[in-house]
């Protein structure tokens, strides 16, 4: 079974040339990230699974009223298995990042649903929703956001400690591990890089084994070859650990670590691909752009 | 640059307001008290005018001690100088005026003593314009049969002409008929005294004065000016005499009561510039903050070539014009604050005449200059901090570094300072004399000061060892709050010093008035060998010696003895005696005589202390020259020296010696000790039968004395505490305006705990953690200090009867309990504003 496609909504193609800008930088991006972190497999992981991670049907967000209304997001119906990894692209201001906001509970919707699991959010009181956020979803921002007066393991096991729970200690070394940031456990995030610090920030989203992790814009500060190791680890974390991402990203090489990728233009999902690789994806929004 | 200081100013309007009313509290108390202070000052200058208004000149005796308000200092005048006064050429009529002391009894049978304005008892004159009173009803008293009293009396107390009123003077209550109800110039009462006037000779003989007056005012013939007048009965009189113009007497009056006044305003501004003191590091904090947030601005201002001067001008500039809409705004609080005490003080009864309040230009300046002033001074190092900032700050991504000195050279500068400003204390406290209070206050100032430069360096470790079972208790939250407060220290230590203040000098009252009550308490079980004492009530004032030989013949009494104070001269100073009965005392007071002997019966002689003696160099059986207002200098034997006593203090006479030398023969203490085999029950119910007839006197046993005296210990405790609640105030909307910058700075680190599941409650929990840290921290350094500044005064006052040092551990723990609660409730709108963060807006990238 393919991942639904029947409700994405073809757009008006006119409106992606936005992204026509980025186009050349990316390839050469593309190339420069591929020769230093190809550890895909040449099979990827068949897209079996049957259940779906999160979910928005015919969700609409309008911010603002009357004339100075804006419709972030136009009725998107779009669905994230389980155990994927998807991206979803589009140019600035096509609501991609409203969409993560709405799936993952960080923002209220103006119509339609969305659900984690079985769980429609949009019903939701902000007591629910904030144990939802903290038993269910993982996050990865742009700008790292990690807790300056703690150190790395104690970011990374925040949500446990909010939830007074205890790390499952295994799985957190695994994860730390994973992270390859053993030896700097103890140091606080100033005195770590950026991409440290982003892994840490992956780290923090993965340890408590959450659903779904929401990453927006993950390398948008990051520099390529940081980046590329932060998308790596994501990646690897799908395939290894079966954890669900969802991620947010404007950048065509980014989204070729997805194993999916969602388009989305003035608040409308336009299109999708399976398996994309940066030039696949930078054609298609080409594509739809031309 | 103008304009980036003004739009600096709109930005932080919400900082600026909480700054602003820091120095809106200060500066309105300062005007206030300056404002309340002039208004009583001209009200008293208009009442005594009116009250003296009939009298051209006043005749009595000179003081003999210049310097003394004590009323038994003036000497009264012969009745016989009346006709001289009366022959004199110019003099119209001469009425002779005994004042002296009158308690009028309630219908309930209870004396009226209010407390602090005087009972008076007074000649009500025939002689028509020569009175103060203005009868409101009835007429004058004019026999020993009739009273009249004053209408603010009558009003509250119910009394109608007509009626029988009973009056205690010399000896048990006396009835009379009151006759008239009287108006004291123009106001219905004399700054709430209770004025009971009688018919001359009637006053004469009920106020103790047979044969004498107080003093003879005097009217001149037509024609003739009151200066002209005092000439010529200052001419005609001989050298003992003197006399004044009622202008001159109106100044008299005025400037006494306005003395107390200033003393009072004195007190007050101490308070006001304490609070000030405290509004200085909120200040300075704000200021810290605005240069820390406007920091890449300032680059970027610096980058564009502002001269350092420049960015230093437009700091400054935001606080100047803070400072002058923040002290407009005190100064018109201070009216308000003004209007309301004089409101109070209507209400508990000193009747002032209205009149407005009076703003004179002085309380503008002074307000103005004082906000400004202090605002300017609190922000100029962070002004000068600001210079520092380089151009390439403006193209620095993320927060700056502060600003931090060394903790090697913090540590030095404060210990220096406090160890200086521990000196100058000491040298205030020891070394006395007329700069003391100088001392002491410069030396506070720098303790304080030494102590707010080391804050910094103990905040990280006492924030540490504070929070830490506030993280047991509240786990992660108090664990982010706890860290937090260690991330910026300087900030949270100058937010607990303004806390430190306040509490430092509760923690100091509190430690000086246990010490007090505990060396009372020491003294009395020590030295207090009797079984009761009588006293007045109210400020102990004098009473009747017939009480002492009522008592004294009660079968259940074995000893009862009077005590009566005294003053005189010695080398010129004046000091304190009392009139004794030695050879009772021994066992009253155990009063060890530990050379020659007490003296018996009617027998001459001074005892002294053994320190006096000493001092200098006496001897059993030396004489020493005692001035008296009243016989001058007298040469008197030391018939005994005794040991320390603090109950009987240093110089005893005997009251043989006590009648010839002093006019007014009054007793402020009977000490009673009962008959052997007599239940307590018994001789207390002796005691009480006695005093039936005095209602103005109270018992006490030993444990009533140490109550009382622990009961006007806590009464000033609390007045000092609620004028110190200023400085707490401003304190606490420190912590407030600390945490509300705080939750600025952190939005997006607050933006994402609430993104990976921290609930709303556990946010507002971690900012209480922090407040509760902050506050706590504050409370701790003030205990130190307070306990310190106790510890000090207590060692100084050694000599003077506090003798034990005591800290009151549990009082000091309900404060700590205090600060932390306070803490919370500084907490609750930040973390409100916290808890309601929206979250996306939060984390979004700006």
């Amino acid at each position: 079974m393919t991942p639904v496609t029947n409700h994405v909504i073809l757009a008006d193609d006119a409106r992606i040339v936005a992204a026509a800008d980025d186009e050349a930088q990316s390839s050469a991006y593309v190339r420069h990230m591929r020769s230093i972190t190809d550890t895909r497999p040449a099979d990827p992981r068949p897209a079996t699974s049957a259940t779906v991670a999160a979910r928005a049907v015919d969700l609409v967000k309008v911010y603002g009223s009357g004339e100075t209304a804006v419709r972030a997001l136009d009725h998107v119906s779009v669905e994230f298995p389980t155990g994927r990894f998807s991206a979803i692209m589009g140019p600035s201001g096509s609501g991609k990042s409203t969409l993560m906001h709405c799936l993952a509970g960080l923002d209220g919707v103006t119509s339609g649903e969305a659900f984690i699991g079985d769980v429609d959010i949009t019903r939701l009181n902000d007591n629910r929703l904030t144990l939802l956020r903290r038993d269910k979803v993982g996050f990865v921002f742009q700008s790292f956001n990690l807790v300056p007066t703690l150190d790395a393991l104690e970011n990374i096991t925040l949500p446990m400690a909010i939830a007074g729970r205890k790390p499952d200690q295994v799985w957190l070394d695994h994860v730390i591990d994973t992270i390859g940031l053993r030896d700097r456990l103890a140091h606080r995030p100033s005195e770590l890089s950026g991409g440290q610090q982003q892994r840490v920030a992956a780290a923090r989203a993965l340890a408590s084994r959450p659903a779904i992790i929401f990453a927006d814009e993950p390398t948008g500060n990051l520099d390529s070859r940081s980046g590329a190791e932060v998308l790596g680890f994501l990646r690897r974390s799908v395939r290894e650990m079966g954890q669900t991402i969802v991620m947010v990203t404007h950048d065509p090489a980014a989204a070729s670590y997805a194993d999916r990728v969602v388009f989305l233009a003035d608040g409308q999902a336009v299109d999708e691909m399976s398996e994309p690789s940066a030039d696949s994806v930078l054609d298609r929004m080409k594509h739809l752009g031309g | 640059m103008r304009k980036a200081t003004i739009r600096s100013l709109l930005a932080h309007k919400l900082r600026l307001a909480l700054t602003g009313l820091a120095i809106v509290l200060g500066v309105g108390f300062v005007a206030g008290t300056l404002i309340l202070s002039d208004t009583l000052n001209a009200t008293f200058d208009t009442l005594f005018k009116g009250i003296e208004s009939g009298v051209d000149v006043r005749v009595r005796a000179k003081k003999s001690f210049s310097e003394q308000q004590n009323n038994d200092e003036r000497q009264p005048v012969p009745a016989s100088l009346l006709s001289e006064v009366r022959h004199i050429d110019g003099v119209k009529a001469a009425a002779g005026e005994v004042e002296g002391t009158a308690i009028l009894i309630d219908h309930k049978g209870k004396a009226i003593t209010p407390r602090g304005p005087p009972t008076l008892g007074e000649t009500f004159t025939d002689i028509a314009g020569l009175s103060p009173y203005t009868l409101k009803e009835g007429h004058r008293p004019t026999n020993g049969n009739e009273v009249a009293i004053d209408a603010a009396t009558a009003k509250k107390h119910g009394f109608r002409v007509g009626e029988r009123v009973k009056v205690l003077l010399n000896g048990p209550a006396r009835e009379f008929t009151l006759v008239g109800v009287f108006k004291v110039g123009t106001a219905d009462t004399l700054l709430g005294a209770t004025v009971t006037a009688f018919d001359t000779s009637t006053a004469q003989e009920a106020l103790d004065r047979p044969g004498q007056f107080s003093f003879i005012n005097v009217k001149g013939d037509n024609g003739v000016s009151k200066t002209e007048l005092r000439s010529r009965v200052n001419a005609a009189l001989g050298g003992g005499y003197e006399a004044l113009t009622g202008p001159q007497l109106a100044k008299e009056d005025a400037s006494d009561v306005q003395q107390g006044i200033q003393f009072f305003s004195i007190f007050l501004l101490v308070f006001a510039g304490i609070a000030l003191f405290v509004g200085t590091f909120m200040i300075a904090n704000t200021f810290s903050i605005i240069v820390a947030q406007r920091t890449r601005e300032l680059a970027l201002l610096r980058a564009l070539g502002a001269a350092r001067r420049q960015v230093m001008a437009s700091v400054l500039g935001e606080a100047f014009i803070t400072a002058v809409v923040a002290s407009v705004a005190g100064l018109a609080f201070g009216i308000g604050i003004s209007y309301g005490i004089r409101a109070l003080m209507d209400a508990i009864g000193f009747g002032l005449p209205a009149g407005s309040l009076v703003l004179s230009p002085r309380t503008f300046v002074v307000s103005l200059l004082v906000g400004i002033v202090v605002t300017v001074v609190s922000a100029a190092a962070p002004a000068r901090r600001a210079t520092r900032v380089a151009p390439i700050e403006a193209m620095r991504e993320g927060g700056t570094p502060a600003a931090t000195t060394s903790s090697r050279r913090r540590i030095l500068l404060g210990c220096t300072t406090t160890v200086v400003g521990g000196g100058a204390l000491a040298l205030g406290l020891i070394g006395g004399g007329a700069s003391a209070v100088k001392y002491v206050g410069l030396g506070v100032f720098l303790v304080f000061m030494g102590v707010a430069f080391l804050g910094p360096v103990l905040a990280r470790p006492v924030a540490r060892v504070v929070g830490a079972p506030l993280v047991r208790l509240f786990k992660l939250p108090a664990k982010l709050a706890r860290e937090n407060a260690m991330r910026n220290p300087r900030r949270t230590a100058s937010t607990a010093a303004a806390l430190m203040i306040g509490l430092a000098l509760v923690t100091f009252v509190s430690v000086l008035s246990a010490s007090v009550k505990t060396s009372t308490t020491k003294t009395i079980d020590k030295e207090f060998g009797a079984d009761y004492t009588v006293t007045a009530g109210g400020f102990g004032e004098g009473f009747s010696p017939t009480v002492a030989s009522d008592l004294a013949k009660r079968p259940e009494l074995a000893t009862v003895t009077a005590v009566r104070p005294g003053q005189f001269k010695l080398d010129g100073a004046t000091k304190q005696l009392a009139g004794v009965e030695p050879d009772k005392l021994t066992s009253l007071l155990h009063l060890d005589v530990i050379s020659g002997r007490a003296p018996t019966g009617s027998e001459s002689g001074l005892l002294v202390s053994e320190k006096q003696a000493r001092d200098h160099a006496w001897k059993v059986g030396s004489t020493v020259a005692l001035q008296f207002a009243r016989t001058g200098v007298q040469r008197i034997s030391v018939a005994g020296i005794y040991a320390k006593n603090d109950l009987a203090g240093a110089y005893l006479l005997t009251l043989s010696d006590f009648e010839r030398n002093y006019t007014t023969i009054n007793d402020n203490l009977v000490v009673i000790k009962a008959a052997p085999g007599v239940s307590p029950a018994r001789s207390r119910a002796a005691v009480e039968r006695v005093l039936n007839r005095y209602p103005n006197l109270d018992v006490r046993d030993a444990a009533e004395l140490k109550a009382q005296a622990a009961s006007q210990i806590n009464q000033l405790l609390g007045i000092v505490t609620a004028l110190l609640a200023m400085a707490i105030l401003i304190a606490l909307l420190g912590i407030v305006n600390t945490l509300a910058l705080s939750i600025f700075e952190r939005t997006r680190e607050l933006g994402l705990l609430r993104a990976v599941g921290m609930g709303r409650r556990q946010v507002r929990s971690m900012i209480r953690c922090e407040a509760v840290i902050i506050s706590v921290f504050g409370a701790l350094l003030g205990l130190v200090v307070g306990v310190f500044f106790g510890w000090a005064l207590v060692a100084a006052l050694h000599s003077r009867g506090v003798s034990t040092l005591t800290v009151p551990g549990g009082q000091l723990l309900v404060f700590v309990a205090l600060a932390a609660l306070a803490g919370v409730v500084a907490a609750v709108l930040p973390a409100r504003r916290a808890a309601r963060l929206d979250v996306l807006h939060a984390i979004s990238h700006d």
